[in-house]
């Protein structure tokens, strides 16, 4: 079932003379089994909106649909919260200021304990958890807090990874890791997109909207400006979004333009083009 | 979380806004002072309470401080109230009137003096709290740090280290909001893992308070490490001469402010006086001839 946005407005600070609007009357829908970047620049509605589906804020206006439960502006109408946020879970920005525990199996065990789970079997779960984020066994008995920043960030998404919800929001999950920690958050989105998972995905980075996105929603100044696919959004892109291309797709427009005719649509990766190149040559 | 709004600086610019931050302060205390003035005689603290009121509710006005906060800070001190009034009514207090009965709780009489005093307490708490509401929104933590710091000045004498003091209350105050934030987004990230902060029983409450305290003091001293590796990068050193950016100045309309305040406040003062050498005068009585009510 897909996440459904209807008719969707917020404000900050309501009723004092600093309110500001969010998200004005916004409407759209995340697919299932998507990977949904959300884009935008700074004070756009993004991390607002993605807020928004797990009911950590309600609406001002307007509700959301994200299977059989649905948010509305009246907080107590939104019955089975609890349940909701484990269908749908968000990693917030720098994650690893949410880390407590003494250890780090401990802290990613935690949110199973949340909901009823047993000791024995929760730290079994996070055992699997850190797996998926490449932590082995070393790291289990360790304080999350003698660790390193890119380390910090994998026990953080792992603690939320063994919620194992079926839509999974990440804002920024790369902001400021090492090419290293990046290529590893970022693999791991693939292969939860591999096993259906539903992502949306929250970033400033158009390689990564290029290279892994299905769908992108663009917002600017609290209204949806683009909501459909990648390569679609490039090729409008500068002039109505000012956003920046990839160099990918720069590159594969340029051999495009001078006579190469590679199908832009399908590239994705280095590899796509460099296969595609490589098709031409045989012709 | 962005609910605690009492006394939040607002940056309008009005009168209020524009004085010198360490006159504002003697003249807060001054009018603190004046509302802690007591007198025996009934319609005198009716007539200094009432004329008082009319002149915060004047400045309030002038400074545009919101009556909501106020009102919502009072209602957080509901228990605070109860508490007052179950002391009032059940301590036994030489002042009240032992005719002054209101109703029977089995023997004990309930005394209506003891209505009386606590809602004079009652009053002069909100008096007191409308003083600092509008001392804190018209002024910026940081002029109020200046101001306080130039009260600290004689304490130099004694080598009582005055910038130090006052650097790290002018910290402090810059990162209430900063931690506000904080809090704000650790509750949203430990909500998404389950953890429910409103219900739950009390140690289920407990450990959802743990999880938020720890990474919450995390992140403070993390915090303040960061600043003062920036603070000595910058080369800041609390014993050295500093020079002020923001000189601050004793205008005019800093005159003016403190005469009404003083005028007031002697106003208060005499009465308080005259109430004190004369006796109980009833002032309703004195003014308009008529006869006491108690």
């Amino acid at each position: 079932m897909p996440v459904k946005v209807k008719n969707v407005s917020f404000s900050y600070l309501v009723k004092t003379p600093n309110e500001v609007k969010a998200l004005d009357d916004v409407s759209f829908e995340i697919k299932d089994n998507s990977i949904t970047t959300i884009i935008g620049h700074t004070g756009s509605g993004k991390s607002t909106i993605i807020q928004l589906f797990n009911a950590l804020m309600v609406p001002s206006s307007g509700e959301i649909e994200v299977d059989d439960f649905v948010i509305t502006s009246n907080p107590k109408k939104n019955k089975r919260i609890k349940e909701l946020r484990r269908h749908i879970a968000s990693i917030f920005q720098f994650p690893e200021y949410q880390l407590f525990e003494e250890t780090v199996e401990k802290d990613v065990a935690f949110g199973l304990k949340n909901y009823g789970m047993k000791e024995p079997e929760a730290i079994e779960k996070a055992h699997k958890a850190l797996k998926l984020v490449g932590l082995d066994e070393t790291f289990y008995k360790r304080s999350p807090f003698e660790l390193s920043g890119g380390e910090k960030r994998r026990v953080a998404i792992a603690g939320i990874l063994v919620l194992n919800p079926d839509i999974l929001i990440m804002d920024e999950p790369t902001a400021g890791l090492d090419p290293a920690g990046t290529k590893i958050v970022l693999d791991l989105i693939q292969s939860l997109h591999n096993q259906g998972k539903t992502i949306i995905l929250v970033t400033h980075d158009m390689n990564v909207v290029l290279n892994y996105a299905t769908d992108v929603i663009a917002l600017k100044n609290g209204k949806v400006s683009f909501d459909g696919k990648p390569s679609n959004l490039f090729e409008l892109s500068s002039e109505d979004l000012a956003l920046e291309v990839p160099p990918l797709y720069a590159f594969s427009k340029m051999l495009y333009d001078k006579g190469i005719k590679v199908d832009i649509e399908n590239i994705r990766t280095l590899d796509d083009l460099l296969n595609q190149l490589k098709g031409m040559k045989h012709e | 979380m962005n609910n605690i709004t009492f006394g939040r600086y607002t940056t309008y610019n009005t009168f209020v806004h524009r004085l010198d931050p360490r006159n504002k302060i003697m003249m807060m205390i001054l009018l603190v002072v004046a509302i802690f003035f007591k007198v025996d005689s009934w319609s005198s603290t009716l007539i200094m309470s009432v004329a008082l009121l009319i002149f915060l509710n004047i400045i309030m006005l002038i400074s545009k401080v919101s009556f909501i906060s106020l009102f919502k800070s009072l209602k957080a001190m509901w228990i605070l109230i109860i508490f007052l009034l179950i002391v009032y009514i059940f301590l036994p207090n030489a002042a009240y009137n032992p005719d002054h009965i209101a109703f029977y709780i089995g023997t004990y009489g309930v005394n209506y003096d003891a209505f009386y005093q606590c809602g004079y307490i009652i009053l002069r708490i909100m008096m007191m709290l409308m003083i600092t509401m509008i001392l804190t929104s018209s002024t910026s933590p940081m002029n109020l740090t200046y101001g306080l710091e130039w009260y600290m000045a004689p304490l130099k004498l004694v080598k009582f280290p005055t910038h130090i003091v006052a650097m790290t209350l002018s910290i402090a105050l810059r990162f209430i909001p900063t931690l506000l934030d904080e809090t704000d987004r650790i509750i949203k990230a430990q909500s998404s893992r389950g953890v429910d902060f409103q219900r739950g029983g009390l140690i289920k409450k407990f450990s959802a308070i743990i999880s938020l305290i720890i990474p919450l003091f995390v992140s403070a001293i993390n915090r303040s490490e960061e600043l003062s590796n920036a603070m000595e990068a910058r080369g800041y050193d609390p014993y050295g001469q500093r020079s002020k950016y923001r000189v601050l100045k004793f205008r005019w309309i800093d005159l003016i402010a403190f005469i009404i305040v003083l005028a007031v406040f002697g106003g208060i003062l005499t009465l308080f006086i005259w109430d004190m050498n004369i006796g109980s005068v009833d002032l309703i009585y004195w003014i308009f001839g008529a006869k006491p009510l108690f």
